[in-house]
């Protein structure tokens, strides 16, 4: 099937060698396509079968009537600790701790600042864990 | 007496060292001086030294000058790959190797029939976290995409071989060289020991010295290939995936490979049989051998054995300069393919791909996914790109175990 020339390399003419590696490369690349490409459409399934967005679920529940009272506590329920967990700071501290922060940055009286507002900037994590994180993947290698 | 001093004397790996004379003792001491080049890049350059310094010094135990024919020899690479001393010149003559060969022939058995490879894929299995790639089913196509490099590779072998007189790479040394770019060692040597076993030291030597410096080969080419605005994206949070989802998916994978291309199940199935065994979370003392005790042992086997067979004669030649050329070919265009599709997928969802994960599609797990998250960390210092990045990892893994199977299937009966 295969000539000398391309089983040992001995004399191999470049046609040849061009020949055979094109084939090869799209005959195995359309194989390691074809097979991932068929994993892709498995894993889409699973998620249609498996995962059910919590924000449609959420948006579902709404709009249907509440059929028991006790759905509507437990919601309740999660509602509150969530507040809860994303408050872990006590307010007044937090202002208390900001207002110092940019005073010293500023370099003057907190007498002279008022916080009328705040808001995290970004994301879930606070700069702490972010630098954290960074680090330990940094120091991976 | 004496006459007893002087048979000790002519012994001794100095007067055998004498006994080759000439090149023959040039090359033995180049080739200490190469596994001690090797020892030093694994223990202070730190390059995936879990396997190096194996591979290292097994290249020093077997180039020792010891007499010829001494029962101290310890590895007899010429009964694995010259045909003379084969049955019918096809099938090693693992009899005689049970008789008379040393101890590293004796393991080098379990490279040689196929059964090191698997068995750290088990391991792998193991340690690795599909989750990713179920969650973003889309990133699986990066780890196809990163094995356009092991196909270029296979079509530049058989060029160099065709320009350079002194180089000859036939098929079966071309897909051998090749599957370097998959980034994947266990892989590069299942395929190797099958196809060209005479390649087998330049080949392992060069798939680990280059996936230790993929932090230093991959960033230029992704920041040449990529836009800053692209590279700055933030991708969205990837969903939860079940605990059945994660136990479905090894099973499924398993069947799917095997009915399209059986060669690539020891692999595929060995690495899905350790995920599931942590995934199953009912064989939890079964998960942590395979990922420690057993994938620690395997390794010491194999670097071992296939540094050892990096004899002067094998490892000194015009083919290993080539080989280590090509290698580094095959990783630069492996990540240049994962990084393409990159760019087309982040164009086709209109900026919600960055396209640094692309480069991720080689497996090397995880340090490919690592290099994604810090070259999209220094455009965008809170972007994390790290969990998205493992997706196209791990699938580059099923990726190149597939291109491997190709590779057999097309070439190991010819």
């Amino acid at each position: 099937m295969y000539s000398d020339a391309l089983l040992t390399g001995k004399d191999l003419p470049l046609s040849e060698a061009l020949a055979m590696g094109g084939e090869t490369t799209v005959i195995g690349l359309a194989i390691v396509f074809g097979v991932l490409v068929i994993l892709m459409i498995v894993l889409m399934l699973f998620k249609v079968i498996f995962y059910k967005d919590p924000k449609k679920q959420q948006k579902s529940a709404d709009t249907a009537k509440p059929t028991t009272a006790e759905s509507v506590t437990t919601a309740a329920e999660t509602a509150a600790v969530v507040s809860d967990k994303s408050d872990e700071i006590p307010e007044d501290e937090l202002v208390a701790v900001l207002m110092a922060a940019v005073a010293s940055s500023l370099n003057t009286s907190t007498y002279n600042l008022r916080i009328k507002s705040y808001r995290r900037v970004d994301g879930r994590q606070n700069a702490w864990n972010r630098a954290g994180l960074t680090e330990t993947i940094n120091n991976r290698y | 007496m004496i006459e007893s001093f002087l048979n000790f004397l002519q012994n001794t790996g100095a007067a055998a060292l004498f006994a080759y004379g000439g090149m023959e003792a040039i090359k033995t001491v180049l080739m200490i001086i190469i596994a001690c080049v090797l020892l030093y890049l694994a223990i202070v350059k730190k390059f995936e030294p879990l396997l190096l310094l194996p591979i290292a010094f097994g290249m020093l135990l077997t180039n020792l000058p010891v007499l010829k024919d001494s029962p101290a020899v310890m590895m007899h690479t010429e009964w694995f790959t010259d045909t003379q001393y084969m049955i019918d010149g096809h099938f090693i003559d693992v009899g005689k190797i049970a008789r008379e060969g040393g101890l590293l022939d004796l393991l080098y058995l379990g490279v040689k029939l196929g059964i090191y490879p698997p068995l750290i894929f088990v391991g792998i299995g193991a340690m690795t976290d599909f989750g990713p790639l179920i969650a973003n089913p889309k990133s699986i196509l990066l780890g196809a995409a990163a094995q356009f490099g092991v196909f270029f590779t296979f079509v530049g072998a058989l060029v160099l071989s065709a320009l350079v007189p002194s180089i000859m790479f036939g098929v079966k040394e071309a897909a051998s060289i090749g599957i370097i770019g998959g980034a994947d060692g266990p892989t590069a040597i299942y395929v190797t020991k099958t196809l060209a076993p005479a390649l087998l030291p330049a080949i392992a030597v060069a798939a680990y010295s280059y996936m230790a410096l993929i932090p230093v080969i991959q960033p230029p080419i992704m920041k040449l290939m990529t836009r800053k605005k692209d590279r700055m994206i933030v991708m969205e949070q990837l969903r939860p995936v079940s605990k059945t989802e994660k136990i479905l998916f090894p099973i499924i994978v398993t069947i799917v490979v095997a009915l399209i291309i059986p060669d690539a199940v020891s692999l595929v199935g060995c690495l899905m049989l350790g995920n599931l065994l942590k995934e199953s979370g009912v064989a939890d003392r079964l998960a942590k051998t395979v990922q420690n005790e057993l994938m620690n042992i395997v390794t010491i086997f194999l670097g071992v054995t296939v540094g050892a067979t990096a004899t002067a004669s094998s490892f000194l030649s015009p083919q290993t300069i080539g080989i280590v050329v090509l290698g580094l070919v095959a990783f630069c265009f492996s990540t240049a393919g994962g990084l393409l599709l990159g760019n087309i997928m982040c164009w086709l969802t209109k900026g919600k791909v960055n396209p640094l994960i692309g480069s991720a599609g080689v497996s090397a797990v995880p340090m490919a996914a690592r290099v994604s998250q810090q070259v999209g960390q220094k455009e965008n210092p809170s972007n994390f790109l790290l969990m998205h990045a493992m997706g196209p990892n791990v699938a580059g893994v099923i990726g190149s175990a597939v291109a491997a199977g190709v590779f057999l299937a097309m070439f190991s009966n010819i």
